[in-house]
């Protein structure tokens, strides 16, 4: 039988986009804190407790992973997170080997 | 100036003074700054990577500009419904208005802060209204704009 190549390049690419992502919400001087908490409940749907905890980690830190998952979604709140003016990335989450 | 939540969940803003009024007329095309450094702002990278960067773009911008335009669009229309009394100006917010309001004010609060660089140090400055000082009026302008959105944020939660 002939060799077919492609189907390594589909796992290579099926790998991709299944490896996780963060969700990067980084801090800036000119959002308030309780708009940035508000629009944490909103869009990521955390409790009052828990957006305030992520809230005060960018405001103390610089910077708070808020979701960890697949790529589309993570792609989906950065648009979301974006729409409300948040400072959003999204960067490969590092995996265990 | 007096502001109140009326039992609709509406905010009524009244007895508004006309230095006030006209910073709140100003938010819509504050807002709508055509300045590289606000667009810059306004639509980050969403990532490292350059292709999602260029789709983003392509795809993505077209929709946030859309919706911060939408948000001005609401804003206006209530600035246009104000109406003027002995002791001031008078308008209100209806509560499926507010997250316009809050992304307008968001957006000149930024677009504002963006063309006068102000960072860190200038956002927790003491302000000292000087209005023969163009710097001192957009920190005001910044801080007002400011408490209307607490007062919104408040009301939502």
């Amino acid at each position: 039988m002939p060799a077919v190549d492609i189907p390594e390049t589909e796992t290579r690419e099926k790998a991709g986009l299944a490896a996780p992502w963060n969700v990067v919400v980084h801090n800036d001087p000119v959002n308030l804190m309780s708009y940035v908490a508000l629009v944490f409940r909103k869009v990521l749907g955390f409790s009052k407790d828990k957006a305030q905890r992520h809230m005060l980690e960018v405001h103390h830190k610089g910077r708070s992973i808020v979701w960890t998952g697949g790529r589309e979604k993570a792609e989906f709140y950065v648009q979301q997170l974006h729409s409300h003016l948040l400072l959003a990335t999204l960067e490969p989450a590092p995996q265990d080997k | 100036m007096k502001l109140t939540a009326t039992e609709e969940g509406a905010l009524d803003l009244e007895e508004i003074p006309p230095f006030l009024y006209e910073l709140l007329n100003a938010v819509p095309l504050q807002a709508a700054s055509s300045d590289p450094r606000v667009e810059s702002r306004f639509f980050p990278d969403p990532a490292l990577d350059e292709l999602l960067a260029e789709d983003w773009k392509s795809f993505v911008q077209p929709e946030l500009q859309a919706t911060f335009l939408s948000a001005r669009e609401v804003v206006l229309a209530d600035l246009l419904g104000t109406s003027e009394l002995d002791e001031g100006f008078s308008m209100e917010i209806p509560p499926d208005h507010m997250d316009a309001w809050l992304s307008a004010l968001n957006q000149a609060r930024l677009a504002i802060a963006e063309e006068n660089h102000f960072g860190e140090k200038d956002m927790s400055e003491e302000i000292s209204p000087d209005t023969s000082d163009p710097r001192s009026i957009a920190l005001f302008q910044i801080s007002f704009y400011g408490f209307l959105q607490e007062c919104l944020v408040k009301m939502q939660e």
